[in-house]
């Protein structure tokens, strides 16, 4: 049976309908956010972790040095379970007349390693000549068991049988190394064969990487790093730990985000869920006074008022937690299952899991009832004689700060006066407006903020820095005029000698495996950006190196540095010149002078940077250039951005549901303060009425009003969003890739529009109460 | 404008800037009369219909301080908006000086109310974040008599002048309403119409309230209408008309006055 004060708690939701379900509405896609995205965290990280038990992913990669001596003393650690070698290299592949870089990964001759497995999707694992693909270059090549790829390896093109299709864990994302972290299958492909094959393709005398797979009894960390005190004995060129392996760490650095969105997004959505229950609760309590006096002058106990005012949170609490929470189970089911399918993870699982819907419903549920207890207790120590002698609470009254501050105001006519003083009339009310416009702004530079900052980092690594428009790689060392002839291919413009190889680098007492390239000073294919911001020239000696090494080495310019060239087996000293700020990867850059002095040996040229004429037909110069028996292997720029830009639209999406999120939290808590302010000072409105002024005219000043207010929270918020978004994009910061805030000007023009676009639709309830005040029953009225 | 887009105004009524002018009215001593033909005023429909006014007839003079009376759901409070412009009647004539107010556009009544009405109401109804002063100079503002100079005066009138700067939670009872006093009698309406104004005062206070309604009714020469349920308040008046379930039960001149200082209650 309903009581008659639980009648009343749900007649009077009833009767500010709209105020209820925007909270419940706010609460909801807080809640449905976190549950949406932890969820998807972890079904992603099962998905993942899942991954590398069902593929033995190896826990440690250990390349170059005497390798098979390192993997017959790491077999004997404790904890190490499993160490297999292996031949891996990179070469040039061709595939339907296409020439691009390609890596070869040695097998056992039996089939499937024991380390590092592979998932089957076509076919089966390669025997004699074949290869396996894997699945990103087989798809965007089309290829089917039965066609042919061909390899070069170092003298002629060899053709291979495609055996079959696979997935592996090591290329879920398909990158080429830390460096290289954003690839296409169009310049970069992954293929795997009999180690007898890759030993032959690659030209190793041994197997050149180790990997390692533990026990999982021991303490991982011990082993690692007694697995790298013993491969730098073996003078091991790079031992990298499972987090660093490229394709893993760049997929953890993004579910990581899930866990970060779990976060940040429900606490504003749910902040301001509770300030918008706070201010219509509160103002419920204050117009029923005279009646909550009766209640307890009748014998209502304070228990009972307090708790019937509970209720008013608790309602809204459960109508949005509880669909928030089954939305957002299920959209994370959705999420999760897209993830996988368009990054082909060979395991998807998705679950069940009960702690998400507890904390999904605690938070729904606890803002709301949070936010509704102060009224509450205010309810139930109403003192009933005198409410129901009809004394009411004195109005404030008293000059704004503007005024105070700006004497000059104080000459503005009366009703601007009266507006600046209303702001200032309900100092919690109106700060929780400002703080409302804040959060939103927050939500909204936080999402249109990455938007800008990934477009800049493109913008900046593919356009500003790297301004080639491909780059071409040699089958073997060429001189300069094998470089020069490539200008003679018709669209192209330049071309520039480039040397590039793995190196190992060691500074400040630690080891870092990268890239070294090699360029001219005068080069006009690469511009070096400086910590500073400034455009600096490649040095005639010492080398310059990414940022990283500064921040998490701790080098310095003059510090020495030994480089290890693994493919040339050969070691020198050198200084670093400088540092240079790129978005991708940690590179170490040399000129052709400074190099082979180091070196002591001539450095060949092994790639060029190619530049077209403008106007060209990409293809038709690619097609120009990879028909020359010297190039091996072709690397579009552009292609590259366009396969991040394909990524993006997911992204986008993301963004774009939540600026319409956050629209809708803080159409909210504004629909809910300006309501109530109005509703508030409704005998006021009806005296302004009765004495002769217009309508349109009130309208009009609770417009100003609105605007000031939320012209207050503008300023404030855009600050707040950008330290916010600037903390949320270091978190992405690695030697891989590092996100540095940036925001367009225009974005924050946009974004202040965007309140108060919402500021102007979130009156409107308001407005429409003014227009329909009626002036005899209010004037009546003791109290609005 | 034409005279039909006025609503009946005569031309020679109107200002080229678009404002009512009642022209016979002399500055400083503005008087308007009411007449009230059979005017009804019905709340709600079918069974719930209930009729606030029954056919009144009434007719109120220029100059004239009437005071109301009868219970509550007599219908006073219901003839008095009317009268004001704030409230429509559901059939009937109210005219004003001659002028139908039914006739009039809504921008054309707040127009009226604006230049020709003076209200106070029973619970003062001042804005908080105003001074005195600034709650008078806010329809001084809005009638075009936004000098200082007409504020103090007014408030001088009521006695407040040395309170101009205080806000309404600093005043009492009595005081507010003799600053909503003095903000009706800012804009020197003809009309003046009181609701109840001494409903939220003590006896004295209330006393002081009704002489000084008299005494600026006999300078000014305002007609005021005054509601009350108060018996006692209509010995002072010239006129006293009593109403009972919205119908006009008795309507007479009171012989000889009294001063409100002598009222007892």
């Amino acid at each position: 049976m309903v009581t008659p004060l639980r009648r009343k708690l749900l007649r009077d939701i009833g009767r500010h309908r709209p105020q209820f379900v925007a909270i419940a509405i706010t609460i909801f896609l807080g809640v449905m956010v976190f549950a949406a995205s932890y969820d998807s965290f972890q079904n992603l990280k099962a998905s993942y972790d899942q991954t590398f038990v069902d593929f033995r992913f190896a826990n440690l990669f250990v390349r170059g040095g005497n390798t098979e001596a390192f993997a017959a003393d790491a077999a004997g650690i404790p904890g190490v379970e499993v160490v297999q070698t292996r031949y891996v290299a990179d070469l040039p592949l061709e595939i339907s007349g296409v020439k691009l870089l390609g890596r070869v990964v040695g097998l056992p001759e039996s089939g499937q390693p024991l380390v590092n497995q592979l998932k089957v999707i076509a076919g089966a694992l390669p025997r004699g000549d074949g290869v396996v693909v894997e699945e990103h270059m087989a798809r965007h090549f089309g290829l089917v068991v039965g066609d042919h790829v061909s390899l070069y390896d170092d003298a002629a093109w060899i053709q291979a049988d495609v055996t079959g299709i696979v997935s592996s864990p090591e290329y879920i994302w398909p990158a080429r190394d830390r460096q290289d972290i954003i690839t296409s299958p169009d310049n970069f492909g992954v293929v795997f064969a009999v180690q007898s094959r890759a030993a032959a393709w690659t030209g190793l005398d041994a197997p050149n990487e180790a990997v390692l797979a533990y026990a999982g009894t021991s303490d991982d960390a011990a082993i690692t790093a007694q697995l790298t005190d013993l491969a730098a004995s073996h003078a091991a060129l790079d031992v990298m730990p499972r987090e660093l392996q490229p394709s893993n760490a760049a997929l953890s650095e993004d579910i990581a985000g899930f866990e970060e969105t779990a976060l940040f997004f429900p606490l504003l959505f749910l902040a301001a869920a509770g300030m918008a229950a706070y201010v219509l609760i509160g103002r419920l309590v204050y117009a029923q006074r005279p009646y909550i006096g009766g209640l307890l002058a009748n014998g209502f106990t304070r228990r009972q008022i307090a708790g019937h005012f509970l209720g008013y949170g608790l309602v809204p609490g459960l109508a949005g937690a509880i669909p928030g929470a089954l939305a957002g189970i299920w959209l994370a089911r959705v999420i999760t299952r897209l993830y996988t399918g368009l990054l082909s993870v060979p395991v998807t699982l998705v679950q069940f899991y009960p702690t998400t819907v507890v904390i999904a419903l605690v938070f729904g549920l606890g803002v709301s009832v949070v936010a509704a207890l102060a009224p509450a207790l205010v309810a139930s120590r109403i003192h009933p004689a005198h409410v129901m002698r009809g004394e009411s609470p004195k109005g404030r009254g008293g000059m704004s700060i503007i005024e105070r501050i700006f004497p000059p105001a104080r000459r503005l006519s009366t009703r601007w006066r009266m507006m600046l003083r209303n702001i200032g009339r309900n100092p919690r009310r109106t700060a929780y407006t400002i703080i409302g416009v804040v959060l939103s702004l927050m939500l909204v530079l936080v999402s249109w903020g990455m938007i800008d900052t990934v477009q800049h980092l493109l913008d900046r690594q593919f356009v500003q820095i790297q301004r080639q428009d491909a780059t071409v790689y040699f089958t073997a060392p060429v001189d300069a005029d094998a470089v020069s002839r490539l200008a003679d291919v018709n669209g192209v413009a330049a071309a520039e000698p480039v040397f590039e190889s793995p190196v190992s680098l060691s500074v400040a007492g630690r080891t870092y495996a990268t890239s070294l390239v090699v360029m001219d000073p005068a080069t006009t294919m690469h511009r070096f950006a400086a910590p500073s911001g400034d455009w600096v020239s490649l040095p005639g000696s010492g080398l310059l190196v990414g940022t990283t090494l500064e921040s998490d080495f701790g080098a310095r310019v003059g510090d020495p540095v030994s480089v290890t060239v693994g493919t040339a087996n050969v070691t020198f000293m050198d200084t670093i010149a400088g540092f240079v700020d790129e978005p991708l990867g940690t590179i170490a850059y040399s000129s052709w002078e400074n190099a082979a002095a180091r070196a002591g040996v001539p450095i060949p040229v092994t790639s060029a940077l190619i530049r077209y004429e403008p106007g060209v037909d990409p293809a038709a110069v690619r097609d120009g250039l990879t028909s020359l028996s010297t190039v091996a292997a072709f690397e579009d720029a552009k292609a590259m951005l366009n396969t991040v830009q394909d990524f993006m639209g997911l992204f986008y999406g993301f963004v774009g549901v939540m600026l319409v999120f956050g629209a809708a939290m803080s159409f909210a808590l504004m629909f809910n303060t300006m309501s109530v302010n109005i509703v508030e000072r409704a005998r006021e409105i009806a005296t302004l009425l009765a004495v002769g002024t217009e309508r349109r005219a009130i309208s009009r000043l609770v417009t100003i009003e609105n605007l000031l207010v939320t012209g207050m929270g503008i300023p404030l918020g855009l600050v707040a969003g950008y330290y916010v978004s600037a903390a949320a994009m270091s978190s992405f910061a690695s030697d891989m890739f590092r996100f540095d805030l940036y925001v367009r000007p225009t974005t924050f023009v946009l974004s202040a529009l965007a309140m108060v676009i919402v500021a102007l639709i979130a009156q409107i309830p308001g407005l429409r109460i003014v227009q329909r005040l009626r002036i005899p029953e209010i004037v009546k009225e003791r109290s609005a | 404008m034409s005279a039909s887009r006025r609503g009946g105004i005569a031309a020679d009524q109107v200002a080229p800037s678009g404002r009512m002018l009642y022209s016979h009215i002399e500055e400083g001593k503005a008087r308007m009369s009411i007449a009230f033909t059979q005017l009804w005023k019905t709340y709600g429909v079918g069974p719930t219909a209930v009729d606030a006014l029954r056919g009144i007839d009434l007719d109120i003079p220029q100059g004239e301080f009437t005071v109301m009376l009868g219970p509550s759901g007599s219908g006073k409070t219901t003839l008095l908006n009317i009268a004001g412009a704030i409230d429509d009647a559901t059939s009937g004539t109210v005219k004003v000086d001659g002028i139908d107010l039914n006739t009039l556009s809504r921008d054309e009544t707040v127009q009226f109310r604006r230049e020709h009405v003076g209200f106070v109401f029973q619970f003062f109804n001042l804005i908080p974040t105003l001074t005195a002063a600034e709650n008078v100079q806010l329809v001084a503002e809005l009638t075009g008599h936004d000098d200082g100079e007409r504020t103090h005066r007014v408030l001088t009138d009521v006695g407040l002048a040395d309170r101009a700067d205080h806000f309404p939670a600093e005043l009492s009872g009595g005081e507010q309403q003799r600053v909503a006093i003095a903000r009706a009698l800012v804009k020197n309406p003809p009309i003046l119409l009181c609701d109840e104004p001494t409903g939220e005062l003590d006896f004295e206070t209330g006393r002081m309230i009704l002489s000084l309604l008299r005494r600026l009714n006999r300078e000014h020469g305002q007609s005021v209408l005054l509601v009350t349920h108060n018996a006692a308040v209509g010995t002072m008046a010239d006129r006293v008309v009593r109403l009972r379930s919205g119908s006009i039960v008795e309507d007479r001149h009171v012989e000889a006055p009294v001063e409100a200082e002598e009222l007892t209650w």
